[in-house]
């Protein structure tokens, strides 16, 4: 599996956008069958068998959570964020069984009702190649703050 | 001690069937609260299962007031007021440790787990009147205990923990015999939340979740029959939230006395049980986890414990039990609280059975869950209202005058009544008029 720099950012970036589009079916779609969404809670290195996360959704759960973004109505997105991320310090690494893992830090702009927040950390990717592109079997978000009182992490992060 | 310049009429404020919207939104009435509630009263401080080995502490808040739960050399639950006894430096800076002293790293003075002072560098200019044994740790002059539930209280008078508690010990008891031990074990992390609005907004309320968690209904809908509405604005109750918590449920709401309320939805779990126990039953764990509940209660108890399991009260002031969860409220101003969610274990059961105890949560309660923060932000709708001043009265009168008054002092209504409000309201107007 021969990945390309280029070819590995402009798919995080194509990610970023669907989330701060909230694109969610399109997002939903980027994701394997058998896909992880994580989200530790209090510490980085928390056994989400014996700890509890902010998010450890299979495939199933994202579906759901999907479905509670767009197809009803959640209120703590009524109104919706408006949300700006950026992508930064990727760093390629090991490929494993056709999975390459990828690292990159972030920084979003949040926006809503008059507050502005910003959320920061870094990101841990396992990717498939697929039809020329790639299809996301991980997605780990390790936020600077997940230790931290967080009022509302209904937006995609 | 009052900081509040001039007096309250809190009977003026707190009716039968109505409350006075200053109660959410005047600063001097929140003073007033930290004075008499939360710096005086039985505040829930920490679970004795975070602190298991002598010389585990965990730093902790009763009120604004900083403190260190830990447990001492001899295995006894210590509470200290986080305050060095020479300048005030708060000692101890670690959320979370295992310490046989505390140094408090301004000069130098050095506590032991037992709160004595032990170390005092440069002594020598001290002159006779200054006496270590009389400089330990502040200790919180009251603490007390219920099956593992650590309680503090910052005045050295009051009526004792048994009788604040009365009974809402029966909801503790049901809460932790879900477990073969009859103990839960706090060991799997916090889910910190935070919103801007009183902390008198949060939980107990059996009206709100068909509308307030649409979200959750539809989730459950869409689970329950395969159905997803066309229009985002359509509301079809689903089958198992309409039993939980509809206008017929045969659930109840309950006003316990002294500020402990509960929703009581143990009607309905006790209806699906059979269900409830054919899926469990189903797996290995499972199969595990009943036999072992058998064993230590007897077949018809070990039912009965895990269908009452969540108790689903409000221990007053700032403890709840929800779910599998451990809920601390923790006022930060008037209109700013922080709500710390613990989720349980189970002591001795399969570890497969507590996995799932913290998936099931996370669905639910948490930050990014798909229940808590739609209740976050009803309670900032709410404060925002508040600000709408020209008639300042919240209605609470749903059930009033249709619940029925047992001889034990406890009220029942049905879960949609507003039975747990009154019950809160009776007990705070109480408690702030100095009664």
């Amino acid at each position: 599996m021969a990945v390309e720099r280029g070819e590995i950012e402009n798919f995080l970036y194509h990610e970023a956008r669907l989330m701060d589009e909230h694109a969610y079916a399109d997002w939903l779609a980027l994701f394997t069958d058998d896909a992880r969404y994580w989200v530790p809670s209090n510490d980085d290195d928390a056994d989400p068998s014996t700890h509890v996360a902010i998010i450890y959704d299979d495939r199933n759960r994202m579906g759901e959570r999907v479905f509670r973004l767009s197809g009803t109505i959640a209120h703590s997105q009524e109104p919706r964020s408006r949300t700006s991320r950026m992508i930064s310090n990727v760093e390629i690494g090991d490929e494993e069984n056709g999975e390459v893992t990828v690292y990159a830090n972030f920084n979003l702009t949040q926006l809503r009702r008059g507050r502005q927040e910003t959320f920061a950390g870094r990101t841990v990717h396992k990717l498939r190649q697929e039809n020329g592109s790639f299809k996301i079997a991980l997605r780990k978000v390790l936020l600077v703050n997940n230790d931290e009182p967080i009022n509302n992490l209904s937006f995609l992060v | 001690m009052t900081t509040v310049k001039g007096h309250i009429d809190y009977d003026a404020l707190v009716l039968e069937d109505r409350v006075h919207g200053s109660i959410y939104t005047d600063p001097n009435i929140f003073e007033d609260e930290m004075d008499k509630i939360f710096h005086n009263w039985w505040l829930y401080v920490g679970h004795e299962s975070e602190i298991p080995k002598s010389g585990d502490y965990r730093l902790t808040w009763i009120g604004r007031q900083s403190v260190i739960m830990s447990r001492d050399e001899d295995g006894n639950v210590q509470l200290f007021m986080n305050r060095c006894r020479h300048r005030a430096n708060a000692v101890c800076q670690d959320e979370k440790g295992n310490a046989n002293f505390f140094r408090c790293w301004f000069h130098g003075w050095t506590y032991s787990n037992k709160g004595d002072l032990i170390g005092v560098p440069y002594a020598g200019r001290y002159d006779d009147s200054f006496k270590k044994e009389d400089m330990g740790l502040t200790k919180v002059p009251r603490v007390g205990t219920y099956r593992g539930f650590i309680f503090g209280s910052l005045s050295a008078t009051g009526i004792s923990l048994d009788d604040h508690l009365g009974h809402s010990k029966a909801t503790i008891d049901a809460f932790i015999e879900a477990s073969p031990k009859g103990q839960v074990v706090v060991r799997a992390g916090v889910h910190k939340g935070t919103y801007k609005g009183n902390w008198k907004f949060v939980g107990m309320d059996g009206y709100h979740p068909a509308f307030a968690h649409k979200a959750v209904n539809d989730l459950m809908q869409r689970k329950e029959t395969g159905f997803e509405a066309k229009d985002r604005d359509t509301l079809v109750p689903s089958r198992s939230l309409e039993e939980a918590f509809g206008e017929h449920s045969l659930n109840k709401a309950w006003d316990l006395g002294g500020g402990h309320v509960r929703l009581d939805i143990w009607p309905m779990k006790r209806q699906v049980m059979d269900g409830v126990l054919e899926r469990l039953t189903s797996t290995e764990a499972g199969r595990s986890y009943l036999e072992s509940m058998e064993q230590a209660y007897g077949k018809e108890m070990a039912r009965e414990h895990i269908a009452t399991q969540d108790p689903h009260v409000g221990i007053w002031p700032n403890l709840q039990l929800i779910g599998v969860q451990i809920r601390v409220i923790r006022p930060l101003s008037v209109d700013e609280t922080e709500v710390f969610m613990y989720p349980t274990a189970l002591e001795d059961v399969p570890e497969e059975i507590n996995e799932v105890r913290l998936r099931e949560h996370e669905w639910f309660y948490g930050p990014a869950s798909f229940g808590s923060p739609d209740d976050y932000e009803m309670f900032e709708r709410n404060q925002m209202g508040l600000s709408a001043q020209v008639n300042p009265w919240l209605l609470v009168s749903r059930g009033l005058g249709r619940e029925d008054k047992h001889p034990n002092g406890t009220i029942s209504g049905s879960v949609t009544d507003e039975t747990p409000q009154r019950g809160q309201f009776i007990h705070w107007k109480k408690v702030m008029s100095g009664g």
